[in-house]
């Protein structure tokens, strides 16, 4: 089962790594930046453990490649069952976090669920499709989205995890488009689709907890109420603009520091290092992303199974949601939604499962030739 | 994946990172200057806290002003959630009314203050509270640990170190902190700190020529003559006639700089320069000067005063005492008002009011001190046909206690004018002298001969058959002129039979002055001679100050008690 031959280490992807180390090691500086100490003594620990996140990751990742990922298609449904069990068990023991309900704490360490769960799902939808006949019909489409995506979509919700939630909805769409469907059914969901949009709308939007729904109004209106829910936009773009054409230089940005940034070093990491490392920075920062993403659509060009195709198209869809989710928020094209920028910001079961899910892209394209084992 | 799917994804791809980019491009490069700038206004907060006001000192390095450091508590009203409970809690820690505290809680921003500069057990108390959205900030309050010593010196500030009297207001530009202003950064919780080297900017310090002890001394000197003789005011001032150095500056009644707040007008008015009021005999120095400048009298010249009167424009002065024929000298020694006005006629208008100006009348000294007040002498062609007679000894001009004490300190220093200073020097942090009063800038105004001369006049009013044999020191030789006045009554615009102003001036050693002092007394009761009621102040305060300034005692035969004359 374990085999590293030369072959493994001749293929494998040096240069996609190299992207999300660098991307990694640029979040743990900015990280270490946007927690220093201005005020009074803060937890430098932050970029300390993310630092051994990432060692961890790593190694995750290592061990990843080494398998062959066709037994992440034998396992998916174990890995997949699990998941939802992990998600049924944050209802009862998890430990409620910012208004949520989100973690599981095992021994000293306490990590997300949801994190994992969405790998599990990627795979368990990428083999059941890939399983289909393509294009799909009506009933395998219903199927998939009954057996798969509906319960732990509503657990997410539940939990509240709108963000996973979302996720795990776009990327079922994403891969059955990418499956292919047929033409009559495609027209006739997207007919359904603007037809229902304002009932769904309502469902949707009474379903909403009030933070969420006030967000949303922010995003429509940010200045109406600027230290109010909108603060969270209307700084994160201060934060930006901030930066100018080469920024304020590396541990000299303000908003992060003076805690008028929210979640500096979580879900808004981009505006800090935006304030840092200027709009130069800013845009070889999106440069290694679009790198980081077109790496991954090539990944499942080469792939040499369906399997792998759709494992490959599934991850890279999770990596350009939230890349795009994130940054939109944080420029202000998105309402704030409660997403962290991948390998960058802060949260250590983040950080691995992205890791892992790299790991899983490199395995796909370190194989590519491989068709026998 | 069909080649025509691949085509659409990467064409949504690209689209929507170009879309991140504009808006970077817009947010960072576009709107740049409206962004930096909201975020400067949200962390940078101009507070002028002074917290480093230079502190004043007297002559031998006392401390008369300095900072404590006390905590100030202010709100986020952003994070602040108070119930009834919490308010009257922290009303009663702050000893204020709910009320109070409420009314400077304001609905929106970010920072505002509640109390400022709290006592350190209140600070306790409300930080024992534990209520978000409260905050502590250190701030200098200005202490001075003297109290009501030398207060119309020293002066005060506010409550935000906004200068407000005496050298505090005066040198402020020199003691406040480097552009009066600190810059604070500020966190969002509305929590300031230092932003940097500005808060370390301390103000520079200020050395006084006033001497504590020598202040102490007059001001236990004026208490105790309020107390005797039931006085409305008094004023001393003790100057180092050579230099203008101010040695100790006072005014009764006083108020203590760290209550100024309670003071009221009477006790803040800085009488020795800011009041006028008419000297009396004190001024009879001007024709006294210039008739021996001008060499139209010498000490021993006779004047026959026998009639007790004299007519001046229709107008009859008349004399205490009378007396027959009297000296140059002993015109002034006994204070003769028909003497005086004799040698005034002389003299002439013209040239009275040349002395008079040239002696500093009806002009600023130029202390450095606010308020001062010119005081006033009318030019020659404002007189009326009575000023002949009213003029040279004292009536109908306006000085202030400083004035006759600057014009008696020509006679100390060998005829020269100076120009009176509260400050010796002011001393930048790094100990740099930036600024240094110097040697002195008198300017010769009569002849040392003349000084000289009636130096020895002034020396016999001191003596048997003076008017100022109350000022009299053992083992040092005293020269001084008493002064009586009537006030006018501010309602009838008349000389007032109830209310005088008593005084003395003088200086001592008399052929070598350490200092000259003049004494004030306003309205004593029960008696109203300057040689009563203000030259035994003069005599306490200089026997008190030559002892402190080791003068050496000359052994001189003690007067004769038995001998002193009603």
């Amino acid at each position: 089962m374990l085999r590293i031959d030369r072959r493994l280490i001749k293929n494998f992807d040096w240069v996609f790594l190299s992207v999300i180390v660098v991307i990694s090691l640029a979040g743990i500086m900015t990280i270490y930046s946007a927690t220093r100490p201005v005020v009074e003594e803060e937890h430098l620990l932050f970029y300390i453990k993310q630092s051994m996140w990432l060692i961890l990751g790593l190694v995750a990742l290592f061990l990843i490649v080494s398998f062959d990922y066709i037994w992440l298609s034998r396992f998916s449904l174990f890995l997949y069952t699990g998941g939802i069990v992990l998600l049924i068990a944050v209802f009862f023991l998890g430990r409620t976090g910012m208004g949520a309900q989100r973690w599981l704490s095992l021994g000293p360490l306490s990590f997300q669920p949801a994190e994992f769960f969405k790998l599990a799902y990627i795979i368990m939808l990428a083999q059941y499709l890939s399983m289909l006949k393509a294009p799909m019909d009506a009933v395998s489409l219903l199927r998939t989205f009954f057996f798969i995506t509906l319960l732990p979509f509503l657990l997410l919700i539940k939990q509240p995890d709108l963000g996973t939630a979302l996720i795990v909805l776009v990327i079922f769409i994403f891969l059955v488009l990418a499956r292919g469907l047929h033409k009559k059914i495609t027209i006739l969901l997207i007919i359904i689709g603007i037809i229902s949009l304002p009932f769904l709308g309502n469902i949707f939007w009474g379903g909403l907890k009030e933070y969420q729904k006030s967000r949303i109004v922010a995003f429509i209106e940010p200045d109406a109420d600027p230290t109010g829910i909108g603060y969270h936009l209307s700084q994160s773009k201060i934060t930006v603009g901030s930066g100018k054409f080469i920024g304020k230089g590396y541990m000299q940005g303000t908003q992060g520091p003076f805690r008028f940034l929210p979640e500096k070093h979580t879900d808004f990491i981009f505006a800090v290092f935006a304030e840092e490392w200027g709009f130069a920075g800013s845009a070889l920062l999106l440069f290694l992303y679009l790198s980081l993403i077109l790496r991954g659509l090539d990944t499942a060009r080469l792939a040499k199974d369906d399997f792998g195709r759709l494992l490959a198209l599934g991850i890279t869809f999770m990596f350009l949601i939230y890349f795009c989710v994130n940054v939109g928020m944080t420029l202000g094209i998105m309402p704030v939604v409660g997403i962290p920028l991948p390998f960058m910001s802060y949260g250590g079961t983040a950080l691995l499962s992205n890791l892992i899910a790299a790991g899983i892209l490199i395995n796909i394209r370190t194989r590519r030739f491989e068709l026998f084992h | 994946m069909s080649r025509k799917r691949a085509i659409i994804l990467h064409t949504a791809l690209i689209f929507s990172f170009v879309m991140v980019f504009l808006r970077l491009t817009d947010l960072m490069i576009f709107s740049h200057e409206r962004l930096s700038e909201r975020a400067k206004q949200q962390h940078i907060k101009i507070e002028d806290i002074q917290v480093r006001r230079g502190v004043i000192l007297d002559r031998r390095g006392r401390e008369l002003a300095l900072n404590l450091e006390l905590d100030s508590l202010y709100c986020d009203p952003a994070s602040l959630s108070l119930d009834n409970e919490d308010v009257r809690k922290l009303a009663s820690a702050v000893e204020k009314e709910p009320k109070a505290i409420l009314s400077k809680i304001p609905n929106d921003g970010r920072f505002a203050w509640i109390e400022r500069k709290l006592e350190p057990s209140a600070a306790e108390r409300v930080k024992g509270l534990d209520i978000k959205g409260l905050g502590f900030l250190t701030e200098a309050k200005r202490y001075y640990p003297r109290g009501e010593l030398a207060s119309h010196v020293v002066g005060f500030v506010g409550i935000d170190n906004q200068a407000l009297e005496g050298i505090e207001l005066q040198y402020d530009t020199y003691l406040k902190t480097t552009g009066g202003k600190v810059f604070l950064g500020r966190d969002a919780s509305g929590r300031t700190f230092s932003s940097g080297v500005d808060i370390e900017a301390k103000g520079n310090n200020i050395v006084l020529t006033v001497d504590e002890v020598l202040q102490r001394i007059v001001e236990k000197e004026l208490d105790r003559a309020m107390q005797e003789w039931r006085a409305a005011a008094a004023t001393a001032i003790m100057m180092d006639p050579f230099t203008g150095e101010i040695l100790a500056l006072a005014n009764k009644p006083a108020y203590d700089l760290n209550k100024a707040g309670r003071a009221g007008d009477s006790e803040r008015r800085n009488r020795a320069i800011t009041d006028c009021y008419e000297p009396g005999s004190t001024f009879k120095i001007v024709i006294g000067a210039g008739a021996l400048e001008e060499k139209i009298t010498r000490p021993n010249t006779l004047f026959d005063v026998s009639k007790g009167g004299i007519n001046a424009g229709g107008k009859t002065i008349r004399d205490v005492h009378k007396y027959g024929v009297l000296t140059f000298q002993e015109v002034i020694q006994k204070s003769s008002n028909v003497g005086s006005i004799m040698v005034g006629m002389r003299l002439g208008k013209e040239r009275i009011y040349k002395y008079a100006k040239l002696l500093g009348i009806g002009d600023k000294t130029g202390i450095d001190l606010p308020g001062e007040v010119s005081g006033w002498i009318f030019p020659t062609e404002r007189w009326s046909g009575t000023s002949i007679g009213a003029i040279p000894i004292g009536q109908e001009v306006a000085v202030t206690p400083l004035q006759i004490l600057r014009a008696y300190s020509v006679i100390a220093n060998g005829g020269f004018l100076v120009r009176p200073h509260v400050v010796s020097r002011i001393v930048a942090p790094d100990g740099r002298v930036l600024v240094s009063s110097g040697e002195n800038e008198g300017r010769r105004v009569i002849s040392a001969k003349t000084a000289g001369a009636f130096r020895d006049i002034l020396k016999t009013v001191v003596e048997d058959g003076g008017t100022g044999q109350n000022a009299s020191i053992n083992g040092n030789e005293v020269a001084g002129k008493t002064g009586t006045a009537q006030m006018i009554n501010p309602v009838t615009k008349r000389y007032s039979r109830e209310k005088y102003v008593s005084s003395f001036v003088g200086f001592v050693p008399a052929d070598n002055p350490r200092f000259s002092i003049i004494v004030v007394v306003y309205e004593p009761k029960g008696q109203i001679y300057g040689g009563v009621v203000a030259a035994p102040v003069f005599r306490n305060i200089a026997d008190q100050a030559l002892s402190y300034m080791d003068v050496p005692r000359e052994d001189t035969p003690q007067r004769n008690p038995l001998l002193v004359r009603r």
